[in-house]
């Protein structure tokens, strides 16, 4: 009863006379309403309304998945590099790396329950319902236990930050650190890459690198939105969360990824565009015809990417402000072209040219469930013992 | 008599515009409210075709049907059968049976560069007029040995039964679409909204009546099919160009025909091993130009 008592005194306090915090949060409720609301209207009506179509049956939602799952697992790395390499310079975005992490799979989940048809009885999953070899009911059963574990990392670090925490406590909290690595990447991300993978009616998802794919790209992004968090962060407090020499350490770290990513995105095209089968050539036609833009802010947003982060004078805030918002912006792109565009390719070429283009009635409940996120993450920044807030009070 | 001041004006336009404005919105509201009730109480208890009985799988039987391409004429009976027989609505588009109308001639062989998707005529969805310089091409769920769906499904709310049949528990589908993005036919119907156009006195009473939000397809006709019938496409197909029947039994005529004809699968290559099989070989059999038109066919009559 104290722990909760002093956790509600400790936020009252800190919400207290912030107006522009409150303009803020009122700003993204209103983004959050009317886009959500678009999502209460399909929970009625159905998808009716929406672009999907019998032929294309995996909207611009699904590739939300898949962003916002790979999203969360870059900020599970903060958690390795303090509790695995002793990294002790990365401590003040520890627990903001675990929250970011926790509103991008709570992002996710929450883009699989708009997307799917009677999100009441999915809740059945995966204790009611359950099918072994179904890769859908894998992960979707990973992300709960991802779930869990973020949570149990968050609690076990603001018990280290307020100094709290017995001896055991800290241990719990190392370990959790480290094993949410590994279980991001292994459990949660190559199975959602594994969704797809398996799929061998679609050839642009039939291929067993898939799963690589998406932990690479997934460590990209994810990786990419805890700097830049922490950027606007320390922007919005005028002061450094990490130092400048940190910075540069997570432009090199992110420059690393971005080579894996990049490297698989150009042989993958590469190949597909020497493809062996009329599908698969198809799907290279549609990338860089009908679809030539986000090809281009796939590839050219990555090259660009990599090439900021490879240079030290360009890993400053600024220098890294400007490319991971271009990493987040190619990463969710080579998401859309996967998802989304992959599947124009005629399942026979009697159907025809298949379109997809995301109208408003998807794009709406996506931009309402990222406020919706952004303003949880910003209500619990404010609220919760961080380790640079506790730092500042010590001092 | 007093003016009225703006302020006044404003406040009085405002009620009267609430007044019309707001039953309305009223209305509408209460009815999304009432539809996501219900699909709340849906989802929990699944009550779709709850008091319909489904026979159970026939023993030794492996359902199966062969389809001669030479004899079909396109006249999309099949489609428009399976579509009443199954209570089908009209917001299901295209319908489960799709007849792709090709724009060679029999026996001409299709050359591949020329078929990556410029054919813009997408012949699936409309009902369009018989050509004798087509061909035609009906395409459904071809209940695959090894189906895709029933691995990739969630819930197993589709699998195999031992008689064949790719079935679908409506009760279970939680409508992620999953096995439509892992069928290789495209055989499968979700349920974008709430299923419009199927009339009273058209409604087949051994096929439970569908919602919005889950998928739906082909099923052999089961409730026919497991009590001894053969589907409803087959039975309307004015040129018999189907044939339907036990796979297991080697004296069947499916049996026989795939032994003693060429045939081929769709998208063999796959391993998915479908139950449907194609005949092949049109310049052998001439063409029988069945008498109606289709178009002015009586749907209804299809049901007695």
């Amino acid at each position: 009863m104290k722990v909760i008592k002093d956790a509600l005194g400790y936020a009252t306090e800190n919400l207290r006379a912030d107006r522009k915090f409150y303009i803020y949060c009122f700003v993204l409720m209103i983004i959050a309403g009317v886009g959500l609301s678009g999502a209460v209207t399909a929970l009625a009506e159905g998808h009716v309304h929406s672009n999907m179509s019998d032929m294309v049956p995996w909207g611009i939602l699904i590739s939300g998945l898949a962003f916002f799952i790979g999203l969360s697992a870059g900020a599970t790395m903060v958690g390795l590099l303090i509790h695995g390499f002793g990294r002790d310079d990365y401590h003040p975005i520890g627990t903001r790396a675990i929250l970011v992490g926790m509103m991008c799979i709570f992002a996710a989940m929450g883009c699989v329950m708009m997307d799917v048809g009677n999100p009441f009885r999915a809740m059945k999953i995966p204790f009611l319902l359950r099918n072994e070899t179904s890769m859908f009911f894998i992960s979707s059963s990973s992300y709960m236990g991802f779930t869990v574990l973020l949570i149990a990392e968050l609690v076990s670090t603001i018990y280290v930050t307020i100094g709290k925490a017995s001896r055991r406590g800290k241990k719990i909290a190392k370990v959790l650190g480290i094993i949410a690595v590994p279980y991001a990447l292994i459990v949660v991300h190559s199975f959602t890459g594994t969704i797809f993978g398996v799929v061998k009616a679609r050839e642009m998802w039939n291929t067993p690198m898939l799963p690589v794919h998406f932990v690479t790209s997934a460590l990209a992004s994810g990786f990419a939105l805890v700097i830049l968090v922490t950027i606007i962060t320390s922007w919005i407090n005028r002061k450094d969360l990490v130092s400048r020499e940190t910075y540069n350490h997570m432009g090199i770290m992110l420059c690393f990824f971005l080579i894996a990513t990049t490297f698989l995105d150009t042989f993958d095209y590469l190949i597909l565009s020497y493809s062996g089968t009329a599908e698969g050539l198809e799907t290279w036609h549609i990338f860089t015809g009908r679809y030539l833009p986000t090809f281009l802010i796939n590839m050219v947003g990555l090259y660009v990417a990599l090439t900021m982060t490879a240079f030290k004078k360009l890993r400053t805030p600024t220098g890294l402000f400007i490319s991971t918002i271009v990493t987040i912006i190619a990463i969710g792109a080579y998401r859309i072209n996967l998802i989304s565009i992959a599947q124009l390719i005629p399942l026979y070429h009697e159907l025809g040219e298949i379109q997809y283009v995301p109208n408003m009635h998807e794009v709406a409940p996506l931009i309402g469930l990222t406020a919706a996120l952004m303003l949880l993450f910003s209500i619990l920044t404010k609220v919760l013992p961080l380790e640079d807030k506790v730092h500042i009070n010590n001092e | 008599m007093r003016k009225l001041t703006r302020r006044e004006i404003v406040k009085l336009a405002g009620i009267v515009g609430a007044g019309v404005l707001l039953p309305g919105e009223v209305q509408a509201f209460g009815s999304m409210i009432e539809a996501i009730v219900e699909k709340i109480s849906e989802g929990i208890k699944g009550t779709i075709g709850k008091d319909i009985e489904i026979p159970p799988p026939v023993p030794g039987t492996k359902f199966g049907m062969v389809i001669d391409l030479g004899l079909c004429i396109g006249c999309r009976r099949c489609s428009y059968g399976c579509k009443l027989e199954n209570n089908v609505p009209d917001s299901i588009n295209p319908p489960y049976i799709m007849v792709f109308q090709t724009k060679y001639k029999p026996g001409q062989v299709m050359a591949e560069s020329d078929l990556l998707g410029k054919n813009k005529e997408r012949g699936t969805l409309k009902y369009t007029r018989l050509r004798k310089d087509r061909m035609y091409m009906p395409v459904q769920c071809n209940h695959c040995l090894d189906a895709p769906c029933t691995k990739v499904c969630p819930t197993k709310a589709t699998y195999k039964s031992a008689d064949g049949i790719v079935m679908m528990d409506y009760n279970k589908c939680i409508g992620c679409r999953y096995c439509m993005a892992a069928c290789p036919y495209g055989a499968r119907r979700f349920n974008w909204s709430k299923p419009t156009g199927i009339l009273a006195e058209n409604i087949n009473p051994m096929v439970p009546l569908r919602t919005d939000g889950i998928v739906e397809k082909c099923t052999f006709c089961v409730h026919r099919t497991r009590r001894g019938s053969t589907t409803k496409c087959v039975e309307v197909c004015p040129n018999k160009a189907r044939t339907f029947g036990n796979l297991n039994d080697p004296n069947s005529a499916v049996s026989r025909i795939i032994t003693s004809e060429r045939n081929f699968r769709l998208k063999e290559g796959l391993n998915t091993n479908p139950n449907i099989y194609y005949l092949t070989d049109p310049k052998r059999k001439p063409m029988r130009w069945f008498k109606a038109e289709p178009l002015d066919m009586d749907i209804r009559g299809l049901k007695s």
